[in-house]
């Protein structure tokens, strides 16, 4: 006789264990360790929920002060490892497997970890790719997740950090498994309902509010010429040429400079309306000011952003917004969009060896991918046509017959050839390989590949890799942009001019761009402040980025 | 120099935060009348720095020279906050030393230093605290001398270490939000006492412990000013007007001063404690406030003003 049943009847359980801790749903902060023990086997595949924003870190101390003799062996599916507590339920044996996205500010610890087999890793993933096998292999028994609010059913407003939630829910909650969420309180009516209560087995009110890291404020004050010359070409070399509308940018000062340059160098070259339009982006600071001159027509988050959401509150025709008037934000949404609705993705890397590849990986750290490589990507299942996407098809096309050509997404690296400490950007091999092989990774973490790369800009002018015809001219086009690195003085100066004379390389003058007039003074906002009045006050900065 | 190009060089538009050294100096004085001493094309360069591998600077990151405000003659001195921080090393220091020296035998309206410096450069430590030395020496002999030493201060660097030792010899001080004026920063700070004293990532704390705001708010700088070229050079002309005598009175209102706002202030665990004990009806909003919102609230704190300095 089949047991169709058995998962419900283990959930059941779990949840039978739970209630003990719990009145009702809802179990006080001091009963976490309780609940988890009693909800909680051993080799259980357990989300806990985190990425580069919103931390469920009630639940992540909770979940390390477990006892190891109760709980131990699980097998972490999350997204990002960022808190101590991530890493240190993996020194005491309550984890033992990992498959994770992200690991900023624990890149270190973790490749050392990795390297001491405390950690048994089964891949680092895009965030997609991990959300995805979610649903087909790695579906968590139990999650643990973070919102705003709750009401006693259960209800969960997440806040505008909505972020991965809905999809660490629907994972868990519609296969057996038990979800438990914090809150920062519990409250009669939740402003909305984000995760309707019958999908949230446990509340807990967390002791204090969840951690939300300010990842995507760049302070205009300390953007540098450089960056400004770079974002100018950008703008006159890829968006105008290409006429990008719809986009995503990365988190670097590049791309945050260009966001300040629209409504002013943007301005000047009449691209209002013509480019930049249409964003699959966090709400960044610095794109307050194109927002009100009118630049941008519509922005999808993949979660908020610190102090923004009294602006955000105010521009409901600018951004997904709920009827309470807070931001919907979707992590899983606006990576597919991302992926399939952007024309181009344009962000920073720390290193680019001669093909293109890129990496922000180092020899000690090994950072974990985020998204990044979800934008910075050619979809093969994109079939929608678009004049950008066209236009680099046709460039890209090397042989075959031309009515069967298709498309290409635009995924540009924006540089500067030396990067903090003036460490080379370009490398003749990426240090990722190197840490691969060191720590036993069956898979070189390649941030971006080169196959997918189309543009590289630094400070020396742009490489337009679409036009490159083979290997060697690829390699001298990078060389040729890569400046004063031992990259780019190993160039072949013929080559290079006959690429130039093709427009594969174009510098700043080949552009009709005045080195000289990169200046701070084209900055719509030279600093915080600035970003304060452009948003008449709504935008409130972290304290760590005021100066006053 | 950088930002030459493009950037504005209309007083009311341009930034004195924004701004380089030289840019100010131009921007500040009467058009055409700036005439430099020592520039850049004379390659007064520091000796210590290439035993460091480290790159020069032409005019070793200060602009002296003689300048008119408003016909009458200055002496003027602009540190460069984008080379080494401004700080001060051997020829740095000697070309501030040697300006104010010669304003015993020019005797202008004034001396004006444009301060933007962390302090002392750690690769010629004992040249720069010399200069530091001197510097005040030189302060007080033209003080002496009855020529106001004003000093302006609004720069990406601040006014810190020796800056903010002989920042306190000066006459006056014009300060701006984004000016800072202090003797230890706050990455010292925290070093020393630790993240729970003194967070030097909270840079709203920072500014509210250095910042321009609070010390206008308690008398350490004499006029708060928007972050223009032009409000800093009316400030100036100001400041000149009112520079107060240098005599042993002074020296003991000040001595008195700094006595009692230990005594008043010392138990304070954050600057808006003070602002609130200095009768500001709603410190929290201080750090928000516009120019002209905190100009009226200074005009209400009687402490903010004095002859003490």
């Amino acid at each position: 006789m089949t047991e169709w049943r058995g998962e419900r009847q283990a959930r059941d359980a779990r949840i039978q264990a739970g209630r003990a801790h719990a009145d009702g749903k809802v179990v006080p902060a001091g009963s976490v360790v309780d609940l988890l023990e009693a909800v909680l086997r051993p080799g259980d595949r357990v989300c806990l929920e985190g990425d580069n924003q919103k931390q469920a870190d009630c639940l992540a101390r909770g979940l390390a002060a477990c006892d190891p003799g109760k709980v131990h062996d699980l097998h972490m599916v999350q997204s990002g490892i960022v808190l101590p507590e991530h890493l240190d339920v993996f020194e005491t044996g309550i984890a033992k497997r990992l498959d994770y996205s992200y690991s900023g500010p624990q890149g270190a610890r973790i490749a050392k970890m990795l390297y001491g087999g405390q950690i048994q890793l089964g891949a680092v993933h895009t965030y997609l790719e991990l959300f995805a096998r979610y649903f087909v292999d790695l579906t968590p028994h139990v999650a643990l997740i973070a919102g705003v609010s709750a009401d006693r059913d259960g209800n969960l407003y997440t806040g505008p950090n909505t972020e991965d939630t809905p999809t660490v829910v629907e994972a868990t909650a519609f296969k057996n498994g038990v979800v438990i969420a914090q809150v920062n309180q519990i409250v009669d009516k939740v402003p909305r309902v984000d995760i309707p209560g019958d999908r949230i087995d446990f509340v807990v009110e967390a002791d204090t509010p969840f951690y939300v890291e300010p990842l995507f404020t760049r302070d205009p004050a300390a953007m540098t010429e450089t960056q400004i010359l770079i974002a100018m070409m950008a703008i006159k070399g890829i968006y105008a040429e290409y006429g990008i509308r719809r986009l995503n940018h990365g988190i670097g000062f590049g791309t945050a400079a260009i966001e300040l340059l629209l409504p002013t160098y943007g301005e000047k070259l009449g691209l209002k309306g013509q480019i930049c339009t249409h964003w699959a982006l966090n709400p960044h600071p610095t794109l307050i000011p194109a927002i009100e001159s009118g630049w941008v027509q519509q922005v999808h988050c993949f979660g908020s952003e610190v102090g923004m959401d009294r602006y955000i509150r105010a521009r409901p025709d600018i951004f997904f917004t709920g009827a309470d008037g807070s931001l919907r934000s979707n992590r899983a949404f606006c990576q597919t969009a991302g992926l399939y609705a952007c024309d181009m993705f344009i962000g920073a890397t720390l290193q680019i060896d001669l093909m293109g590849h890129s990496s922000t990986i180092t020899q000690s750290r090994v950072a974990g991918f985020g998204g990044a490589p979800n934008m910075g990507s050619d979809p093969h299942g994109r079939r929608h046509p678009s004049d950008a996407w066209m236009k680099a098809g046709r460039e890209g096309q090397v042989v075959g017959d031309p009515a069967l050509m298709r498309g290409r997404k635009l995924v540009v690296q924006l540089v500067e050839t030396f990067g903090e400490k003036l460490v080379p950007t370009f490398v003749e091999k990426l240090d990722a390989l190197e840490l691969a092989k060191k720590i036993g990774l069956e898979l070189a973490p390649v941030m971006i590949y080169a196959d997918d790369v189309t543009h590289i800009v630094t400070e020396e002018g742009i490489a337009n890799l679409l036009l490159c015809r083979d290997a060697d001219e690829r390699e001298q086009a990078i060389r040729g942009v890569a400046g004063y690195t031992d990259v780019g003085r190993g160039r072949d100066r013929a080559k290079v001019e006959e690429l130039r004379a093709r427009g594969v390389i174009r510098r700043p003058e080949d552009l009709g761009i005045e080195p000289l007039d990169a200046d701070r003074a084209l900055l719509a906002a030279k600093s915080i402040k600035d970003l304060v009045h452009w948003s008449g006050g709504l935008y409130e900065p972290p304290a760590k980025f005021r100066n006053w | 120099m950088a930002g030459a190009h493009a950037a504005s060089t209309d007083p009311n538009a341009l930034s004195w935060y924004e701004a380089t050294a030289r840019q100010r100096v131009v921007a500040l004085a009467d058009p055409g009348s700036v005439q430099e001493f020592l520039p850049p094309t004379e390659r007064r360069m520091s000796p210590h720095l290439p035993l460091f591998d480290l790159p020069r600077a032409f005019d070793d990151g200060i602009v002296v020279g003689r300048a008119k405000l408003d016909g009458k003659t200055v002496l003027v001195a602009a540190q460069e906050g984008r080379f080494m921080g401004g700080a001060f090393g051997e020829i740095h220091g000697a070309k501030l030393v040697g300006l104010l020296r010669a304003a015993l035998t020019l005797k202008p309206a004034a001396v004006l230093i444009l301060f933007d410096t962390g302090g002392v450069r750690l690769q010629e430590a004992n040249a720069g605290e010399t200069a530091i030395a001197e510097t005040m020496r030189a302060i007080v002999d033209v003080r002496a001398a009855g020529i106001p030493v004003i000093g302006l201060i609004g720069g990406r660097a601040g006014c810190y270490g020796g800056g903010g030792l002989i920042a306190g010899t000066c006459s006056r001080l014009a300060v701006s939000e984004g000016g800072r004026i202090s003797v230890s920063g706050p990455e010292v700070i925290e070093t020393n006492k630790g993240a729970e004293e003194f967070d030097s990532r909270d840079r709203a704390l920072v500014w509210r412990t250095m910042g321009g705001k609070h010390r206008r708010l308690i008398g350490g700088a004499d006029v708060f000013c928007a972050d223009t070229v032009s409000a800093f050079r009316q400030a100036a002309l100001d400041l000149i007007g009112r520079a107060p005598a240098f005599d042993l009175a002074t020296l003991e209102a000040e001595q008195a001063r700094l006595e009692s706002r230990i005594e008043r202030f010392g138990d304070c665990r954050d600057a808006t404690d003070i602002w609130a004990r200095l009768g500001v009806n709603d410190p929290e909003a201080v750090p928000a406030m516009a120019t002209r919102a905190f100009d009226e609230t200074v005009s209400r704190v009687r402490e903010a003003d004095h002859d003490a300095r």
